[in-house]
């Protein structure tokens, strides 16, 4: 039951979430391995954002188990998930525009130093790891100092994505990393996932995108939703985009563990 | 911001210290519920009661305190005023947050209850009656002075310093900011919002309680009347100070010169005994005017 020997390091099993009437997610199940990139493709609404939002802890599944490390586990809000060292990167960024680049890369995980027995928040600190965070993702700020708002897409973006890089020590959930970037700043993305494989042995990575191309380029393993059902999982070497383009579309309809043995 | 300020030093240039002193002394209340209501607004929210828990605070302390034949007659210490006092904050900051938190209804419906709930109930248990008669140990925070200046133009200062520096250097004023920047960014990272809106109205309540007690001191007595205006005074000053109404941005150093300015144009009206109907159209304008320049900066930016 292993790629290449890996260990397991996500396992969602039979996962269901309803809103009001409608079936987000109906028995979705499928294994992360250690150190492989997930891509995660389906049609708009076939529950990709939703499956997502389970896994970062924004919504809790109506039923189903998730196992992290072998241990199940409930995530009943987004700071559980960054505990176990599950970072996302939202689709909509999660960006305040009116903060600065550093203060954005520091939400919720604010750096102190005490003074009298207070804490302060160490804004000299959080600014020299911003510098050195927004370095490592190669996206240029003008200035770290500057609020959001007056930035361009791409360095918005690189700021979410420094997020993951920082504290992406498990799990890294990419919710359309792509979607708002040029061809420049999409190569560099992309790069970046690729050396994080590389880089960091214990992470891994599920990335949302509608550019098959881009998913064939660096995952391993690709998953199918549709009208929120996984209807496919494929070893990428064992595929080719005709197939997923069928599955995503509802050419065809195969047995589902193909590429999971 | 800057530019405005700088405008009113010019126009108040013949100003000697001393009345600089008394313009700070006179911008004292306005500039305290100021404080509150830029904690409220920066988290993206709006409190309107704070005028009103100011008044109620100051007509119950009195009501508790004073010698007056219209008063409770208990005549108790003042310090168990103040207690008195501060758990009205405390009530009506939770009452808001509670609305506002779970049963999501938006904070300018919220705090127009207990806008005319508050004064009401205040009226209501003291009768409504002009009560005067504090003791000394309440008038001292009013009549006390520093190398001649009164103790309340330092308070103003330390509370200023005080909570720009809670805004600005500590988690909780951190998390304000991203809150009013944006609230789900504020959930994706773990932060609590509910408890953090819990927090931002208690203290609003709470600071908006603590300048109706120093009005109570300084009247040396309540009227039913008492701090009529204030919110929209208190608004007046943090809009001239940059805090935006849709959350995230504004400093109380903006704040102070905004108060500052409020008060320099009623002084500089009152010493020309020009018509108080003057007043309130030049503060009229002053909104339209700051938020233009406002405004005008983000469109060249």
């Amino acid at each position: 039951m292993s790629v290449d020997g890996k260990r397991i390091l996500l396992k969602v099993e039979k996962i269901s979430k309803y809103f009001g009437s409608v079936t987000a997610l109906q028995d979705v199940s499928f294994p992360v391995y250690e150190n492989e990139i997930v891509g995660l493709v389906g049609d708009n609404g076939a529950g990709k954002s939703t499956l997502i939002k389970i896994l970062s802890g924004n919504f809790l599944p109506d039923s189903g188990n998730i196992y992290f490390n072998g241990q199940s586990i409930k995530f009943n809000d987004p700071l559980d998930a960054r505990k176990v060292g599950i970072e996302t990167v939202y689709q909509d960024l999660s960006i305040c525009d009116n903060l600065d680049a550093s203060s954005n890369l520091f939400i919720g995980r604010e750096i102190y130093k005490k003074v009298f027995g207070l804490g302060v928040l160490n804004i000299a600190e959080m600014k020299k790891r911003t510098q050195k965070i927004l370095s490592d993702v190669g996206i240029k700020i003008p200035s770290v100092d500057e609020k959001v708002q007056y930035l361009s897409g791409g360095q918005r973006q690189a700021i979410s994505l420094g997020r993951f890089l920082a504290w992406g020590e498990k799990l890294i959930l990419l919710d359309e990393p792509t979607a708002a970037l040029g061809v420049r700043e999409t190569r560099k993305v992309l790069d970046l996932i690729k050396r994080t494989k590389e880089e960091r042995k214990e992470a891994s990575i599920i990335l949302i995108s509608h550019n098959l191309q881009q998913i064939f380029e660096i995952v391993d393993r690709i998953v199918v939703l549709r009208h929120g059902q996984v209807i496919g999982i494929r070893k990428k070497i064992e595929t080719n985009t005709d197939e997923i383009v069928s599955l995503i579309t509802g050419a065809i309809f195969v047995n589902q563990d193909k590429g999971n043995k | 911001m800057v530019l405005l300020f700088a405008f009113s030093v010019g126009i108040e240039g013949f100003f000697s210290i001393d009345n600089y002193i008394n313009i700070i002394y006179h911008s004292v209340f306005i500039g305290i519920l100021a404080i509150a209501e830029t904690y409220v607004l920066i988290s993206g929210n709006l409190d309107l009661s704070i005028e009103s828990v100011a008044a109620c605070s100051a007509i119950m302390s009195v009501w508790l305190c004073s010698t007056s034949q219209y008063a409770s007659g208990l005549l108790l210490q003042t310090w168990i005023g103040f207690l008195a006092i501060v758990a009205i904050g405390v009530s009506v900051g939770f009452f808001n947050a509670f609305f506002v938190v779970k049963l999501k209804i938006n904070a300018f419906l919220v705090t127009l209850s207990s806008y005319i709930f508050v004064r009401a109930i205040a009226i209501w248990i003291t009768g409504g009656y002009g009560m005067s008669g504090l003791p000394e140990s309440f008038r001292f925070i009013d009549k006390t002075k520093f190398l001649d200046i009164p103790l309340m133009v330092f308070l103003m200062f330390i509370l200023y310093i005080f909570f720009e520096f809670v805004l600005k250097r500590s988690r909780f004023g951190r998390h304000i900011y991203i809150l009013g920047g944006n609230e789900n960014a504020a959930r994706n990272f773990g932060i609590n919002t509910n408890k953090l809106l819990y927090k931002v109205f208690v203290l609003s309540g709470v600071v908006s309680a603590f300048a109706g007690w120093l009005m109570a001191a300084r009247a040396n007595g309540a009227v039913a009347s008492m701090g009529r205006n204030y919110l929209f005074e208190a608004l007046t000053a943090v809009v001239i100070g940059g805090v935006s109404l849709t959350g995230g941005e504004g400093s109380l150093i903006g704040v102070f010169a905004g108060a500052l300015i409020l008060s320099s144009i009623h002084s500089a009206l009152n010493i020309t005994a020009m018509s108080p109907f003057i007043t309130n159209a030049i503060q009229g304008f002053l909104i339209i005017i700051a938020v233009s320049l406002d405004s005008l900066k983000r469109m060249f930016k």
